[in-house]
């Protein structure tokens, strides 16, 4: 009888998943069929072909995919390979607390699929449960003075290291890192800074006085354990962190996520101190075989080193992980972690880490999330291509989301210790 | 301020000719946005652009200046052409009425950089060129002799003309366009359909030789067709198709075979009492790009596998001459590793009559000159596309190139043919 397993069925979306089929034909083709609704019905479809061993079995962290969405052995490839029904659709989770992501995974024959329905019924599936959160994590909405955000608070007893964590230019707010963080052991406060709530939808300014009063808010919370707190921040949100890492003696673990270490868009600002943007080379604004959008090219002529919109990263206390997909089609992410890393040098300063992913690109997320190469509105003539190899983008979230929370607990936890 | 001007010698122009476009009466050193655009037989549109610098006399000239970004960067003077993108996704730019209509392109020149994030302005100088897929006096003339269905496309004239046949691939039903463009170039062109079309059979499911024999003779006996041989220029396929003619058959005697497979593959292959068994795809092998579209150059096989070797075409035994012309970035069939495996065999069977041009970077898709590279398009009606492959600069270089190797080629072998012919009497 054909059994297909997966341990464990429910997880967090950062725990890998063991499937493992048998009953099957030694030697028979198979095909594994992975799909999940996103909480807008929009259908995300994968599937790879397995040959069964002599003994009818196909066991994906020991065998090899023919072909698909994937080849080769990725014992998660079913879920990072994922893609969307409607081009472009990005897999987002908004209500992170109380629903999980529905991965169903179905065995079938051979069967080619050339549309994303099977032709046959499935010899056999399951269904997997992917959560954000932990049992036990806890979510408090802030509207505390300017603050607009969500913030999590780990199971338990005790006081825990504390996060902020900043999304890019994308707007809004993004809870699912915030969650995972607290699932992890880090008090996370998701931050919006435009287009929510109350916030404005295109601010003219960052006013690096609104996230002072965020680093201090969390600091202020019984459940954090100071003195130093961490950001974690992509694209936009990691030109901010950086800013934060420099001017604000709380800040003491900084995780830039293809940023940029000068201002762009709109000047910085704090306590009167103005870091002007640099001037964007339109330009040089490529278009790519596809029709897709890549902005990466855009600071490539401006005088970066002498501009005041070079953020000073030497006069920061704390430590900085910089990580950087080398693929990315929307920021030079490498080259702008080497100006960073270059004045950090030429100042005597060893305070940084560069963790450099070769085929990752822009959307570096928590591990096993499908890698999303573009998105946009209706048309693609209109869409930003991100950039990045499926597989290799796959293994860069797995090794970085690692390496960061290693990260901060090394300076968050350490200076916690060093206080007893 | 004097306004904008484009110029650029002949409105109307073949779509394989180059066209000169010069742009003056900009404000010196002004960077500029130059766009095209054209609607298809069907209304859709497909764009291009490119951002420029004007020198200090105010002038743009696409022969000497280098685009800085858009849709291609550097000097290429037909850019604005082979960068041409669909608005819809997936879609491939062809032309059906390749007789009675051009396609027009508008030349759009902006003053400004003009990206979709920037307000709409009005262009400050507009052209519109037309692109023939045909010449003047060519006649087109729908076959359907016995069991040939196709379209015979003549030059003006008298003749004799040499003669081809032009077959593509799997995608069936009837193209034309290439057909159009050599009639136009003074050859005698037969487009041939094998399924999908009229009365053929909807699915192929197999290769009867003798139809493509009856279609050889058909244009051999036309009177101002060229004896006693014709060319075929094929294309995936077709190109399977083209090469068991020259293996088989004696009428085709030049055989250009573009990103083809030199072994059966698929369906079988008959020619009357011989039955060749094809090579059976490996449908698991199948790779899913990023942007969803299928791969299938890893399906096919290899045809140096012993296991597959009676499926491999005897290209020793062609009497024809062969120009193998691959795209090395074809992501549809692996077109280098099956043309390095015919003219392998030929080596080692002392047979010198053939000939591969290999094209880095060249996806499967090697159409006429200044056809826009289709990296992947959706096929007879599947839902998924499939990748063709492919880089847009490296695409259109081939695509240059291969054009005039392939007239060059059958003018070679078709004439030579002929006085070959005379010289034995």
């Amino acid at each position: 009888m054909v059994q297909l397993t997966a341990t464990p069925v429910i997880a967090l979306v950062d725990e890998p998943v063991h499937i493992r089929a048998t009953g099957l034909t030694p030697f028979q083709i198979v095909t594994l069929h992975a799909s999940l609704k996103d909480e807008k019905g929009n259908m995300f479809y994968s599937r790879a072909y397995y040959r069964a061993n002599e003994v009818g079995e196909v066991d994906l962290e020991r065998d090899s995919s023919l072909g698909g969405d994937y080849t080769g052995v990725h014992p998660m490839g079913l879920i990072w390979s994922l893609k969307p029904e409607k081009l472009l659709t990005r897999l987002l989770k908004t209500d992170v607390m109380n629903s999980p992501f529905q991965v169903q995974v179905k065995l079938h024959e051979l069967d080619f699929l050339l549309n994303n329905k099977p032709i046959s019924a499935p010899k056999a599936s399951l269904t997997l449960e992917r959560w954000y959160v932990a049992p036990g994590v806890t979510r408090i909405r802030v509207r505390e003075g300017r603050l607009r955000g969500a913030l999590f608070l780990p199971p338990g007893e005790g006081r825990f290291p504390g996060v902020i964590d900043l999304f890019g230019g994308i707007g809004g707010l993004l809870e699912f890192r915030a969650g995972l963080l607290a699932s992890r052991g880090f008090v996370s406060l998701a931050l919006a800074y435009c287009d929510y709530d109350d916030l404005p939808p295109q601010p003219e300014i960052t006013d690096l006085e609104y996230f002072e009063e965020a680093a201090n808010f969390l600091l202020r919370h019984p459940k954090v354990h100071g003195p130093g707190i961490g950001v974690v921040s992509t694209c936009k949100g990691a030109e901010i962190g950086l800013s934060m890492g420099i001017h604000l003696k709380q800040i003491t673990a900084t995780v830039l996520i293809n940023g940029t270490p000068f201002v762009f868009e709109v000047p910085q600002v704090y306590r009167g101190q103005i870091y002007p943007p640099v001037p964007p080379s339109i330009q040089l604004v490529a278009i790519n075989t596809l029709g897709l959008t890549e902005f990466y090219r855009m600071f490539e002529e401006t005088q970066i080193i002498a501009s005041q919109s070079f953020l000073p990263i030497e006069k920061a206390h704390g430590h900085f992980l910089f990580i950087v997909g080398e693929a990315d089609k929307n920021v030079n992410s490498k080259r702008h972690a080497e100006l960073a890393t270059d004045r950090l040098r030429r100042n005597g300063k060893s305070n940084w880490t560069l963790l450099s992913y070769p085929g990752a690109g822009h959307l570096i997320e928590p591990p096993y999330s499908p890698l999303c190469p573009a998105s946009g509105l209706r048309a693609l003539s209109s869409s930003v291509h991100w950039g990045g190899e499926v597989i290799p983008h796959a293994a860069a979230q797995e090794h970085s989301w690692k390496e960061i929370q290693k990260f901060l607990r090394k300076h968050l936890i350490s200076t916690v210790t060093s206080q007893l | 301020i004097p306004p904008s001007k484009i110029k650029d010698p002949p409105g109307e122009s073949c779509c394989y000719e180059p066209v000169h476009i010069r742009v003056t009466g900009l404000p010196p050193f002004q960077v500029v946005t130059l766009k095209a655009s054209l609607k298809d037989d069907k209304g859709d549109l497909f764009q291009s652009k490119a951002f420029y610098r004007a020198n200090e006399a105010g002038e743009v000239d696409l022969e000497q200046a280098p685009a800085l970004g858009g849709d291609y960067v550097g000097v290429h003077p037909m850019g604005l052409f082979w960068s041409l993108k669909p608005e819809k996704a997936f879609w491939r730019l062809l032309k059906h009425d390749v007789l009675n209509t051009p396609f027009w392109v508008t030349l759009d020149v902006y003053d400004s950089i003009c990206s979709q994030y920037s307000a709409i302005i009005q262009p400050s100088a507009s052209q519109v060129v037309q692109r023939w897929f045909s010449g003047p006096g060519v006649q087109r003339k729908q076959i359907r002799e016995g069991r040939v269905r196709g379209a015979l496309f003549l030059p003006p004239g008298e003749g004799p003309f040499l003669g081809v046949i032009d077959l593509f691939g799997a995608i069936g039903g009837l193209v034309e366009f290439r057909a159009s463009l050599l009639a136009a170039r003074g050859f005698a062109v037969l487009a041939l359909a094998y399924f999908d079309y009229e009365d053929l059979p909807e699915e192929l499911l197999e290769v009867d030789l003798e139809y493509f024999e009856e279609a050889a003779n058909l244009l051999l006996a036309h009177p101002k067709i060229q004896r006693p041989g014709i060319g075929v220029i094929s294309m995936c396929k077709g190109a399977e198709i083209a090469l068991a003619m020259a293996c088989y058959l004696k009428q085709a005697v030049a055989i250009v075979c573009i990103n083809g497979f030199t072994a059966v593959m698929g369906v079988p292959l008959r020619y009357k009492d011989l039955v060749v068994t094809p090579i059976r795809p490996e449908m698991e092998r199948v790779q899913v790009h990023a942007s969803g579209a299928l791969s299938y150059c890893h399906c096919y096989g290899d045809p140096r596998d012993k296991l597959n070797g009676q499926s491999v075409l005897p290209v020793e035994k062609a009497q024809s001459r062969l120009l193998f012309i691959v795209g090395e970035d074809d992501e549809f069939i692996r077109s280098k590793l099956y043309a390095e495996q015919a003219m392998d065999r030929l080596r080692s069977h002392g047979r010198s009559h053939g000939r591969v041009l290999v094209y880095p970077s060249a996806g499967h898709l090697i159409d006429p000159p200044y056809a826009p590279l289709c990296f992947a398009s959706r096929v007879r009606g599947l839902p998924r596309p499939f990748l063709w492959g492919g880089d847009p600069a490296a695409h259109a270089a081939a695509q240059e190139h291969a054009w005039g190797e392939i007239q060059k080629f059958f003018r070679q072998h078709l004439i030579q043919n002929r006085s070959k012919f005379f010289c034995k009497l």
